[in-house]
């Protein structure tokens, strides 16, 4: 800011903004947070799914046809991506299964884990 | 044989007890091969939910097995056997489920589990107990001489049994420290952590176990290699309980911590695949431990893995 004295307070605003959409536009996940803090509703882009879409999130909201809209046209890397990475298999555990048969896996342990530890008081 | 039985315990929550088990009882049924059974007399169930994952803890609490079980059947005045309360199948690993597949048994995880009720057991009792003029004291005792009794038929079966006691010493945790053969202290490279272990250190050493440095395992876990804690784990070791047992420092690992999140019942991993860089530590656990049950117990041990 202190090389630019000459901006007009609506100019700064709009580099920060500027800056804010690039970082949006190029890092799906916070992307995914601010519009969560903000309230709203995150749609899935397919490239960022993998990064951004929260399997147990989703199993919370009890719609299993949305559940399986997210994960279920993923890629199988991807899907063996948001597995491994929210502790829903291990290696092991998905050896020799096609992608429907693991989304089906994520489905129902991402489920039991949710009912297992959501507070029933709230 | 008779197994030896461990106790995993240091008043200083937060040291790695729980995982400190489960890593133990790994490394045990996988390199030695060994019969392994983890009684949890933690309510927090930690080591319970990490072997049998919570939807598991939950189905052996309402088949009627557990140590809030053991505790009831104490508590009615029925004859001490914790058989009835075992599950018989805590592995994880998927090595020693596909020994065990192919009939050749090679190590094995049974579990004792706890559960939260546990604590409302035990409330429960002490409040009947001091209620009819009885004291904390009086209550552990009877309560180690019930257990004893309701663990002897196992120990035939069993080549090491780990106590998971938890952070404090109710009288159910020292009715555990009580029956223990050895004792492993997990505990942290900081200050302290430091001091807990001294102060459970000289409490067990005071009321249960005179004879303590002999029996005696401590574990550093969770160590950040920083100069710092490179200076209290040499002080440890070098001062403050040098005529202990020291197993290998445990690095810090995320992986392991995520790892312990069993996914599901029918949920495997490879050794490797759970220890991932620590897989060596594990390794040098068993072992070191190992060598410590030999001095204890007189019995040698072969590897059947590598």
């Amino acid at each position: 800011m202190a090389e630019s004295p000459g901006l007009t307070p609506v100019e700064y605003i709009d580099r920060f903004f500027d800056e804010l959409r690039a970082e949006v536009r190029a890092n799906p996940a916070l992307a995914a947070r601010l519009v969560k803090a903000l309230g709203g509703n995150v749609v899935f882009d397919n490239e960022a799914k993998a990064d951004v879409a929260n399997p147990y999130s989703l199993a919370a909201e009890g719609d299993r046809a949305r559940f399986f809209s997210v994960f279920g046209t993923m890629k199988l890397g991807d899907i063996k991506k948001v597995l491994k990475e929210n502790n829903l298999a291990t290696r092991v555990d998905m050896t020799g299964k096609n992608a429907d048969q693991l989304v089906d896996m994520m489905y129902t342990r991402a489920s039991r884990k949710v009912q297992e530890r959501k507070s029933s008081i709230y | 044989m008779v197994a030896l039985t461990a106790a995993i315990a240091n008043l200083k929550g937060g040291v790695g007890k729980s995982t400190t088990t489960v890593m133990l009882a790994d490394g045990l049924a996988y390199y030695y091969g060994m019969n392994v059974l983890v009684i949890d007399l933690d309510p927090q169930a930690n080591s319970s939910q990490m072997l049998l994952t919570e939807q598991g803890v939950q189905a052996a609490s309402d088949q009627g097995k557990g140590t809030h079980h053991l505790l009831a059947s104490f508590m009615e005045g029925k004859p001490p056997s914790a058989a009835p309360f075992v599950m018989p199948n805590a592995v994880t690993l998927e090595e020693l489920r596909l020994a065990e597949e192919h009939d050749e048994r090679k190590g094995w995880i049974s579990s004792l589990p706890a559960h939260p009720q546990l604590r409302l057991r035990e409330l429960s009792l002490e409040e009947e107990w001091y209620g009819k003029s009885g004291t904390p004291t009086t209550l552990a005792d009877a309560l180690a001489k019930h257990f004893q009794a309701a663990f002897e038929p196992l120990l035939p079966i069993y080549d090491v049994i780990l106590l998971d006691c938890p952070p404090h010493l109710s009288p159910l945790a020292r009715a555990g420290l009580a029956l223990a053969d050895a004792y492993i202290t997990p505990t942290i490279a900081d200050s302290v952590s430091t001091w807990g272990t001294k102060q459970f250190s000289d409490w067990v050493g005071k009321f249960v176990a005179p004879d303590l440095p002999s029996r005696n395992f401590v574990l550093i876990t969770r160590f950040r290699d920083t100069k710092y804690a490179r200076q209290v784990a040499s002080d440890l070791r070098e001062i403050y309980l040098k005529d202990r047992w020291f197993g290998p420092t445990i690095p810090e690992s995320i992986h392991v911590l995520n790892a312990m999140d069993r996914p599901a019942l029918d949920s495997y991993n490879t050794l490797r695949g759970k220890y991932a860089g620590v897989t060596g530590d594990v390794r040098r656990l068993a072992e070191r431990f190992t060598d410590f049950m030999t001095q204890r117990t007189g019995v040698t041990w072969q590897k059947v893995r590598d």
